[in-house]
C-alpha cells in the first residue's frame, strides 16, 4: 500500500515559520520515529512529562485557543477543561480518524505520513486530561493510515514513547487502535464511542456529554485528528505563538481539502483567514476552474454546509467570517463546481449519502431522509410535480434541529441553502422535467 | 470452524487490549473478514464462542456497518466512490466504464468470481477523485487507462 | 394489608426540589425528574413512542416534545431533566406542529392496514393519529414492504417466536422490544439488523424468540408490529371485558389483567398490571400464558367414583355420599387420626384455612401439610429454617440495595420477578451482584463474581464467607472467636478447600458484605429443597449475625408458590408455631392434641397401613414428591383416596373419587405473597363445569359429615383475618448456632449430581396444560455443559439414559448456554418424564449416572 498521491502545499510549509501541520509530510520517512524526532518530534512530550501540570497543558492550550477541526469548531482547551478533576473513573481520550464527511481528506495524509506527529498530540491530550488509555478510531476503509499508524504505535512503545512509566515520568499511557466497519455516523462523537463499545453506531443523547460520560460511561474527550495534530506545536511554541496565526478570533493554521472542479485539487495548510478566492484560483493553489470554466458554486465546509455563490466567494476561510455569508468552516472541505453542473444532481448526490448513513435512530432523520430522496429522485428523473418544492422545504423544516446528533441539520442544511440560492433551477427541473444543465462529467 | 487458529489468535490479541470484552466485536468482524471475505451468521457464532459476547450483538453491529459484505463476493471487491467530489470529477462514467469491461452491472460478480463491482460512499479522497478502492488498496486519480492497467495486473496476478 | 410487613427503611437521602412553570403552573419536583415525568405526575399527557418507564430514555422517536422557553428547540421532555425556573409548555403550537410532523414520519411508511391489524383499538399510532387529526398524507411513494414469502403466515406476518408474530411494516422503530430484551430481561434473541431507514427488527439469525419474558415484547410494543400468536385473531378488544387478579404460578404475586368474553365465560388473554413495589411492571410468560389451563379441554368436568376398579362419572351428592360414608367408616374402625390431608400451596386462604379447620376440628388430627416438594420436612415447630423463612423483606428494596447475594437459587427458573429486579438493580443501581450457587447460573453476565461451590458444601460455603471477615478483621474479633466456635472448619483455607471456592473470591463477597450500605441477602429454592436445610439456614442466620445483615438490609428466604406464605399462616402445617396455636385454640375453643404428621411422615404411615384415607388437594405428590414409588405405594394402600384437582393427575388416577377443583380465576380469594404482602382478587368468569372452589369443597365434605365449620362468611373472614395478623417473625436465636456438617458418602457409580427444578417456562405439573407454554416447551430435557457433554460423547438433543439407584429414566439432551460444571438437570414439569423416580428421601444430594442410549 502507498501514499495518497494527493498533491500538498508541504513545500511552502517547509519554509514557512507558521505553518507546521505539514511541515515534513512529502519526507518519506517522516514516518520513521527518528525522522521524526529529528524534525523536532515528541520534543513537546518530553517538555510536558518533564515539567509541566495537566492544568498547565490544558491553560497554554486554552489561551492558544484553537477551535475543534472535526467540524463542529467548539474550542479545545475548554472542552479539556470539563472533564471533571475529581471523578474517581478512568478517563478516556478518543482521536476523532473517522474522516468521513464528503470532501473532506485531510486526516488522512496526516495519518499516512506523520502519523507520529497524531500520536504525539494525543499523547498530550491524555495526559491532561489524566487519561491512561487512548484510542484512535480509524474509519475502516483506512487499512493503509491503520497500518501506518499501529506501526508508528509500536515504534513509540518500543523506543518508551508510551507504555509503563514514560521516561520516568511516573505516567503511564497505553493505545489502542480501533477501525470502524463503513459508517460516516461513527465520527459523530456519541455513535463513535457506541462503536467502540461495540455497540451499533447509533448517537446517544445529550447531555450527559462525554466530558462526563463517554466511553463506558467515563469522562472521555473526543477530538479530531488534526485538532489533536497541532496541540504539539502549540506545546513546543506556546499558546501566544499559535495565537498570532489566523484571525483574531479564528486561531491558528488548518488543512483545506480542495476537491471538486478546480485544476489542482489538493490539502492545503494555510492560516485561517485565507482567502477562499485565493485558495481557489491561486496557481500555488487551486490553480483556478478545470476547464477555465465559469464557477457555480462552492460548498466551504464539507458536504453538510450551505453553498456559495461565485459572488459570495471573496471571503476569508475563518469560522466568523463564512457564517456571515450564511455557511460554515465544518471541517475546511472546499468543494467547487462549475457552470455545467446540475444542482439537482448535486443534492441528489448528496441526500442519498445522508439517507444512506443514518443511524435510524431519530424518527425525522431517519424518515424525512428516505422521503427527500425520494422526491429528489423523482425531481432529477424528471417526473417532479409541482407543490414537491414546497413539501421539500417543509421536510426540512421537520428535521433541522429536531435530532439527536447533527446528521439531520447536515443532511438538510444544503438542500435547503440550494433551494434558496438556485431556486429557479430547482422550478426548472419540475416545469421542463429536466435539468438546465447536464452534469455529465467524463473521467481521466 | 471457517475462522483460522491465526485469526482466532489475533481475535483474541486484540480483545486483551479493551477494558470490555463488547469492545472486541468490530476488531473480531474485521480480522474475520479479512480472513473470509464477508461475514455471516456462521461466523457471528464462531466469533460469540471467541469473545464469549451474544452472537444476537455481533450480527445486530456487522449489520449496522457497510463495510462488511454479508454474502460471499468476488476475490477483488471493486468499490467505486459515488459521492458529489468523485462523481464531479466522473464517478458516474468510471462506473459505467466498469460495467461495461467487466461486462456485469454494479452489485454483480464476474462469471469467475474474480470481480465483484459496488458502489460506495466517500472514502476520504476527495482531492484526488474519481477512485476505487480494490480489497484493502486505493487507486485514485483514475484514468481509464490507469483502470484497464489495474485490472489487467489483477487479473493476471494469479 | 394486614400487617406492616416493611423492612427496615434505610432514611432516603434527601432529595432537593425544583421548581419550574408548566403549562402556565407553578410546580416542584424532585431534582432529576424529566419534563415527561413530571408532567406525568401533574396529570399532564404527553404522547410517546420509545419512551417506557422502566426503560432508560433514549429519546428516539421526538414524539415527547415541549417548548421551553428560551430554548431554539423543541426538547425531548424524556430526556430533558427539570432544571430551576424552566418554563415549558406541552401544548403550543410549535409543540403541537412538531408532534404532527413525527407522525407524518411514521406514517410515511406505516401500513395502513388497521382493519386487520390486531392491535386495532389499543394502538397508540392510531390512537395518536386520530387525536392530531392527520388526514392528509403527503407521503405519495410506495411504502416500504418487507415481504415474507417463504417465512410468512399472511399479511407479510412472520413467526419470530412460538407466541410472538412479527410484522416489520408496521413497525416505528421505537426500539422498546429490543431495549427491553436486553435491558430489562438480559436476553439476546430479539435484535435491530441494518440501518437507517431499512432498519428492522428480528430475532436473532436463526433463532427463536423463546426468553421467558418474551410476552412482555408484545405487551409494550406500541402499534401492531408484535403480536401475541394466543390472541390475535380471536376476538377484538373491544368486546373484551377486564378482571384484575394475580399469577397463581409465582410467590410474586405479580399483578395480572384478564381479558374476557363474558358471554362465552372465556379468558382470551393476559397483560402485566403493573405494581412497582410487586412486580415492576414485567410479567414472565407462565403468569401471561398460563391461563390457558382455565379454559383448557381436559379439565375435570365432573366428579368422578371409582366403580370396580374403573372411575366413572358421578353426581357431586354421589360422590360427597360416598366420601362421608367411606371417611365415617375408616373413623369407627381406627379413629380419625387414621385421615392424612394434603393442600396445595396455590390455593387461596379461605380454602386452606378451612381445609386445616376441616382437619383439626372434625377429624382431630394435626396431619396437614402444603408442601410436596420438600424432602424429609422438618418435624418439629421452630426450626432455624423456619426463623429464616419468617425473615421480613422487600423485594422492591432490592432495587437500591448496593449488594445483592443470591444464594442457592437459579431465579430464572422459578423467581422470575426477582431475577429482573436484579438486573434492574444492576442497570439502574449499578448494585454489585454475586451469585453463590452450586452451579453456574444465567445471570452471571449480572455478577460481579460467581462463586461456584463444590455440590453439598452449602454450609461450608457459608462459614467462609464469616472466616474471610474475622480473617480480615471486617468484623469484631471477640464475636468472630464465638462464631468459630460453633463451626467444623475454624480457618478460611480450610473451609474454602472443601466448598472448592477460590479463598480471593471469598474475600471478595466477605468484602462486598461488610462494606455495604445496604445489601439484599437472597436464599432461595436449591437450598431449601436440600436434606441439610436446617443447618445451612443455621449458617445463614450465624453469618446475619457476624455482619450484621439485617440491620442495614434484609435476608431474604424464598417461598415458592402463589400463597405458600398463606398456607403457613393458615397453618396447613402439622405444626405452626405457638402463636398461630394459641390463635387457633382461641378461635376454635380447641385444638387436637394429635401428634403433627408432615407430608412424608404421612407418606410413610400409609405405606404402614397407619394413615387409610386421605384427601389430596391441588396437589399431585406422585408426581412433584421425591421418590415416586415410594409415593405411590403409599397412596395406593389407602383404603380411601379422594383427591379434587382441576385435571387428571397421577394422583387423581389412582384416587377412589376424584372432585373437579376451580381454578383461581373462577373464584374470590385472597392470597399471601412471599413478601408477606395480601393480595385479593375477585373470580373472572364463572366456574367452568361442575367444578367447586376449594373453600366450597371443604364445605361440603364438612357438611355430609354433619359439621358446620363456619356459622357465616364474615366468621370465615374474620378468622383468616387473625391468622393473618399474627406477626410471629421477630424471633431471632441470641446466640451462633451449631453448624453440623457431614460430608457426603458418594456411590461409585452414580457421580453426576442431578437438580430437578421448574422448566423457565413451567410451574409445578399445571402448565403441562397451557399451549402456548407448551409451544415453547413441552417435554423434559436433560441440561448439561458443554464440556460434561464432550466428556460423556453425548451430542445436544441426543435422547440419554439417566440412571439412580432406585430409577431410570430416558431423556433427551441440551446442551446449556451457561452451565460449565458437571452438574445435570432435569425439569420436573412434564408427565411424559417422570424424573421423581430418580430421587431418593434421604440423600441430600441426587446422584446419577449417565450413558447413551445406544449402550
Ligand atoms: C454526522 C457527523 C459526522 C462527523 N464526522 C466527523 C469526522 O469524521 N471526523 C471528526 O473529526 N469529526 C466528525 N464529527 C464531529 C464530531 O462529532 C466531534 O465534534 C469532533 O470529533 C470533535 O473534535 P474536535 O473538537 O477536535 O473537532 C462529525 C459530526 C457529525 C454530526
Ligand atoms: S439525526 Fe439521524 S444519524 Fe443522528 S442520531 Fe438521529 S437518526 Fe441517527
Ligand atoms: S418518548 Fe421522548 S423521544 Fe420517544
Amino acid at each position: 500500500m502507498f501514499y495518497s498521491p494527493v498533491i500538498t502545499n508541504a513545500a511552502e510549509a517547509a519554509k514557512s515559520d507558521r505553518l507546521h501541520l505539514f511541515k515534513y509530510v512529502e519526507d518519506p520517512d517522516q514516518d520513521k520515529l527518528d525522522t521524526f524526532v529529528k524534525h523536532g518530534g515528541y520534543a513537546a512530550w518530553r517538555k510536558v512529562l518533564d515539567g509541566m501540570k495537566p492544568d498547565e497543558v490544558i491553560a497554554e492550550v486554552k489561551t492558544s485557543g484553537p477551535r475543534g477541526r472535526g467540524g463542529a469548531g467548539f474550542p479545545t482547551g475548554m472542552k479539556w477543561g470539563f472533564i471533571p478533576k475529581d471523578s474517581p473513573k478512568p478517563r478516556y481520550l478518543c482521536c476523532n480518524a473517522d474522516e468521513s464527511e464528503p470532501g473532506t481528506c485531510k486526516d488522512r495524509v496526516l495519518m499516512e505520513r506523520d502519523p507520529h506527529g497524531v500520536i504525539e498530540g494525543m499523547a498530550i491530550a491524555s495526559y491532561a486530561i489524566g487519561c491512561h488509555l487512548m484510542f484512535i478510531y480509524i474509519r475502516g476503509e483506512f487499512f493503509f493510515c491503520a497500518q501506518q499508524i499501529e506501526a508508528a504505535m509500536k515504534e513509540a512503545y518500543a523506543k518508551g514513547y508510551l507504555g509503563k512509566n514514560i521516561f520516568g515520568s511516573g505516567y503511564d499511557l497505553e493505545m489502542i487502535v480501533h477501525t470502524g466497519g463503513g459508517a460516516y455516523i461513527c465520527g459523530e462523537e456519541t455513535a463513535l464511542l457506541n462503536s467502540i463499545e461495540g455497540h451499533r453506531g447509533m448517537s446517544r443523547i445529550r447531555p450527559p456529554f462525554p466530558a462526563i460520560e463517554g466511553l463506558y460511561a467515563c469522562p472521555t474527550i473526543v477530538n479530531n485528528v488534526e485538532s489533536l495534530a497541532s496541540v504539539p506545536h502549540i506545546i513546543n511554541r506556546g499558546g501566544e505563538w499559535y495565537k498570532t496565526l489566523g484571525t483574531e478570533k479564528s486561531c491558528g493554521s488548518k488543512i483545506f481539502s480542495l476537491s471538486g472542479h478546480v485544476k489542482r485539487p489538493g490539502n492545503y495548510e494555510v492560516e485561517l483567514g485565507f482567502s477562499l478566492k485565493k485558495l481557489i484560483y491561486d496557481e500555488a493553489y487551486g490553480g483556478g476552474i478545470l476547464g477555465d470554466k465559469k464557477l457555480k458554486g462552492v460548498i466551504p465546509g464539507g458536504s453538510s454546509t450551505p453553498f456559495l455563490l461565485p459572488d459570495m466567494i471573496d471571503v476569508n476561510l475563518d469560522y466568523e467570517s463564512l457564517v456571515e455569508k450564511g455557511s460554515m468552516l465544518g471541517s475546511g472541505a472546499v468543494i467547487v463546481f462549475h457552470e455545467d453542473t446540475c444542482i439537482v444532481w448535486v443534492i441528489k448526490k448528496l441526500i442519498h449519502f445522508y439517507r444512506h448513513e443514518s443511524c435510524g435512530k431519530c424518527t425525522p432523520c431517519r424518515e424525512g431522509t428516505g422521503w427527500l430522496e425520494k422526491i429528489i429522485n423523482r425531481i432529477e428523473a424528471g417526473q417532479g410535480k409541482p407543490g414537491d418544492l414546497e413539501k421539500i422545504d417543509d421536510i426540512c423544516n421537520n428535521i433541522m434541529g429536531r435530532t439527536i446528533c447533527p446528521l439531520g441539520d447536515a443532511a438538510v442544511m444544503p438542500i435547503q441553502s440550494s433551494l434558496k440560492l438556485f431556486r429557479d433551477e430547482w422550478q426548472y427541473h419540475i416545469e421542463h422535467g429536466k435539468c438546465m444543465v447536464k452534469s455529465d462529467f467524463s473521467f481521466g | 470452524m471457517i475462522l483460522t487458529e491465526d485469526s482466532v489468535n489475533k481475535i483474541k490479541e486484540k480483545a486483551k487490549q479493551y477494558p470490555r470484552m463488547k469492545s472486541a466485536i468490530l476488531p473480531a468482524l474485521t480480522i474475520a473478514y479479512q480472513q473470509v471475505g464477508h461475514v455471516d451468521p456462521v461466523i457471528y457464532e464462531e466469533i460469540s464462542s471467541i469473545i464469549r459476547i451474544p452472537a444476537l450483538e455481533i450480527a445486530e453491529a456487522a449489520t449496522f456497518y457497510t463495510m462488511f459484505h454479508k454474502k460471499p463476493r468476488g476475490k477483488y471487491l471493486i468499490q467505486v466512490c459515488h459521492n458529489i467530489s468523485c462523481s464531479l470529477m466522473g464517478a458516474d462514467s468510471l462506473i459505467s466504464y466498469l460495467e461495461n469491461k467487466l461486462g456485469i452491472i454494479k452489485g454483480e460478480t464476474t462469471d469467475d468470481d474474480i470481480f465483484t463491482l459496488v458502489t460506495v460512499e466517500c472514502l476520504g479522497s476527495c482531492a484526488t477523485a474519481p477512485m476505487m478502492q480494490i480489497n484493502e488498496i486505493f487507486y485514485e486519480n483514475l484514468t481509464p487507462e490507469k483502470v484497464d492497467q489495474i485490472l489487467e495486473e489483477l487479473k493476471n496476478k494469479d | 394489608m394486614t400487617e406492616d410487613v416493611k423492612t427496615k427503611e434505610q432514611a432516603k437521602p434527601e432529595v432537593p426540589m425544583v421548581s419550574f412553570t408548566i403549562d402556565g403552573r407553578q410546580e416542584s419536583v424532585p431534582k432529576g425528574t424529566t419534563v415527561l415525568e413530571a408532567a406525568k405526575e401533574l396529570g399532564i399527557h404527553i404522547p410517546t413512542f420509545c419512551w417506557h418507564p422502566k426503560l432508560k430514555s433514549v429519546g428516539s422517536c421526538r414524539m415527547c416534545y415541549v417548548e421551553i422557553e428560551k430554548w431554539p428547540k423543541l426538547a425531548v421532555s424524556c430526556a430533558t431533566e427539570v432544571m430551576p425556573d424552566m418554563v415549558v409548555f406541552t401544548n403550543s403550537e410549535k409543540v403541537k406542529q412538531g408532534r404532527k410532523a413525527i407522525l407524518e414520519f411514521i406514517l410515511a411508511n406505516h401500513p395502513l392496514d388497521c382493519p386487520t391489524c390486531d392491535k386495532g383499538g389499543e394502538c397508540d399510532l392510531q390512537n395518536l393519529t386520530f387525536a392530531h387529526g392527520i388526514d392528509d398524507n403527503r407521503f405519495d411513494f410506495q411504502k416500504n414492504r418487507f415481504t415474507s414469502s417463504t417465512e410468512g403466515t399472511t399479511f407479510d406476518d412472520k413467526r419470530i417466536g412460538p407466541e410472538i408474530i412479527l410484522n416489520r411494516n408496521r413497525c416505528i422503530l421505537c426500539y422498546k422490544c429490543v431495549r427491553a430484551n436486553k435491558e430489562a430481561f438480559g436476553e439476546y434473541d430479539l435484535g435491530v439488523y441494518e440501518r437507517g431507514n431499512i432498519a428492522e427488527i428480528n430475532s436473532a439469525p436463526g433463532k427463536q424468540v423463546t426468553n421467558p419474558f418474551s410476552g412482555n415484547l408484545v405487551q409494550i410494543c406500541p402499534v401492531g408490529a408484535l403480536t401475541g400468536a394466543d390472541w390475535r385473531y380471536k376476538i377484538r378488544v373491544w368486546l373484551t371485558k377486564t378482571s384484575p387478579s394475580i399469577c397463581n404460578f409465582s410467590s410474586s404475586g405479580a399483578n395480572i389483567l384478564f381479558y374476557k368474553d363474558e358471554n362465552k365465560n372465556k379468558i382470551h388473554r393476559v397483560t402485566a398490571r403493573r405494581n412497582d413495589a410487586i412486580d415492576d411492571g414485567w410479567i414472565p410468560d407462565i403468569t401471561r400464558y398460563g391461563y390457558q389451563i382455565v379454559g383448557s379441554d381436559e379439565r375435570l368436568k365432573t366428579p368422578l367414583i371409582k366403580k370396580e376398579g374403573k372411575q366413572v362419572e358421578a353426581t357431586w351428592d354421589e360422590a360427597l355420599d360416598l366420601i362421608a360414608k367411606k371417611l365415617n367408616e375408616i373413623n369407627e374402625k381406627k379413629g380419625r387420626v387414621c385421615i392424612g390431608g394434603m393442600a396445595a400451596p396455590h390455593i387461596d386462604n379461605a380454602g386452606l384455612y378451612s381445609f386445616s379447620k376441616l382437619f383439626r376440628t372434625v377429624f382431630k388430627n394435626n396431619n396437614v401439610d402444603h408442601r410436596s416438594n420438600y424432602r424429609m420436612l422438618p418435624k418439629e415447630a421452630g426450626s432455624h429454617y423456619i426463623t429464616l423463612c419468617n425473615r421480613k423483606f422487600r423485594i422492591s428494596d432490592i432495587d437500591d440495595s448496593d449488594v445483592i447475594v443470591i444464594f442457592g437459587s437459579d431465579l430464572l427458573k422459578e423467581h422470575h420477578n426477582l431475577y429482573l429486579r436484579i438486573r434492574k438493580a444492576y442497570n439502574f443501581n449499578n448494585s454489585r451482584i454475586f451469585s453463590v450457587n452450586p452451579y453456574s447460573m444465567k445471570s452471571s453476565d449480572v455478577s460481579e463474581a460467581e462463586l461456584v461451590y463444590n455440590v453439598g458444601t452449602d454450609e461450608v460455603l457459608v462459614n467462609a464467607i464469616g472466616l474471610a471477615a474475622i480473617e480480615m478483621e471486617l468484623v469484631d474479633n471477640t464475636i468472630g472467636q464465638k462464631f468459630k466456635e460453633k463451626i467444623i472448619h475454624k480457618t478460611l483455607s480450610e473451609a474454602s478447600g472443601v466448598c472448592g471456592v477460590d479463598e480471593d473470591l471469598i474475600k471478595l463477597i466477605a468484602r462486598a458484605i461488610a462494606n455495604s450500605k445496604k445489601i439484599s441477602f437472597i436464599c432461595g429454592e436449591l437450598f431449601s429443597r436440600s436434606l441439610a436445610r436446617d443447618n445451612i439456614s443455621s449458617a445463614i442466620l450465624n453469618i446475619n449475625k457476624l455482619f450484621g445483615i439485617e440491620n442495614k438490609g434484609q435476608i431474604i428466604a424464598l417461598a415458592r408458590y402463589a400463597n405458600s406464605c398463606g398456607a403457613n399462616k393458615m397453618a396447613i402445617l402439622p405444626n405452626p408455631s405457638k402463636a398461630v396455636v394459641d390463635k387457633l385454640t382461641e378461635l376454635w375453643g380447641e385444638y387436637p392434641e394429635a401428634e403433627p404428621k408432615n407430608t412424608d411422615a404421612m407418606l410413610a404411615l400409609m405405606r404402614k397401613e397407619e394413615i387409610n384415607g386421605a384427601l389430596i388437594m391441588g396437589m399431585n405428590p406422585i408426581m412433584m414428591y421425591p421418590d415416586r414409588q415410594f409415593v405411590t405405594e403409599g397412596l395406593e394402600r389407602l383404603d380411601f383416596l379422594i383427591a379434587c384437582d382441576m385435571f387428571e393427575t397421577e394422583t387423581t388416577e389412582i384416587a377412589d373419587v376424584v372432585l373437579p377443583m376451580s381454578s383461581w380465576a373462577e373464584y374470590p380469594g385472597s392470597y399471601v405473597n412471599q413478601e408477606g404482602i395480601l393480595q385479593t382478587v375477585p373470580a373472572a368468569v364463572k366456574k367452568l363445569h361442575q367444578s367447586k372452589s376449594p373453600f366450597e369443597i371443604v364445605k361440603c365434605i364438612a357438611e355430609k359429615l354433619e359439621a358446620q365449620l363456619f356459622e357465616s362468611d364474615e366468621q370465615l373472614n374474620n378468622e383468616i383475618e387473625q391468622l393473618l395478623s399474627i406477626n410471629d417473625s421477630d424471633i431471632l436465636p441470641d446466640e451462633f448456632l451449631k453448624v453440623k456438617f457431614n460430608p457426603e458418602e458418594i456411590e461409585d457409580d452414580y457421580l453426576i449430581p442431578l437438580f430437578i427444578g421448574d422448566d423457565p417456562h413451567h410451574s409445578g405439573y399445571l402448565t403441562q396444560k397451557s399451549n402456548s407454554l407448551n409451544n415453547f416447551r413441552s417435554e423434559a430435557y436433560l441440561e448439561l455443559s458443554p464440556e460434561l457433554a464432550q466428556k460423556l460423547g453425548i451430542e445436544g438433543g441426543e435422547s440419554v439414559r439417566v440412571e439412580s439407584p432406585v430409577g431410570k429414566i430416558i431423556v433427551p439432551t441440551i446442551i446449556s448456554d451457561y452451565l460449565d460444571n458437571d452438574v445435570v438437570f432435569i425439569p420436573r414439569n412434564f408427565s411424559t418424564t417422570p424424573v421423581t423416580s430418580l430421587l431418593m428421601r434421604k440423600h441430600r444430594i441426587d446422584r446419577v449416572k449417565i450413558s447413551r442410549v445406544d449402550e
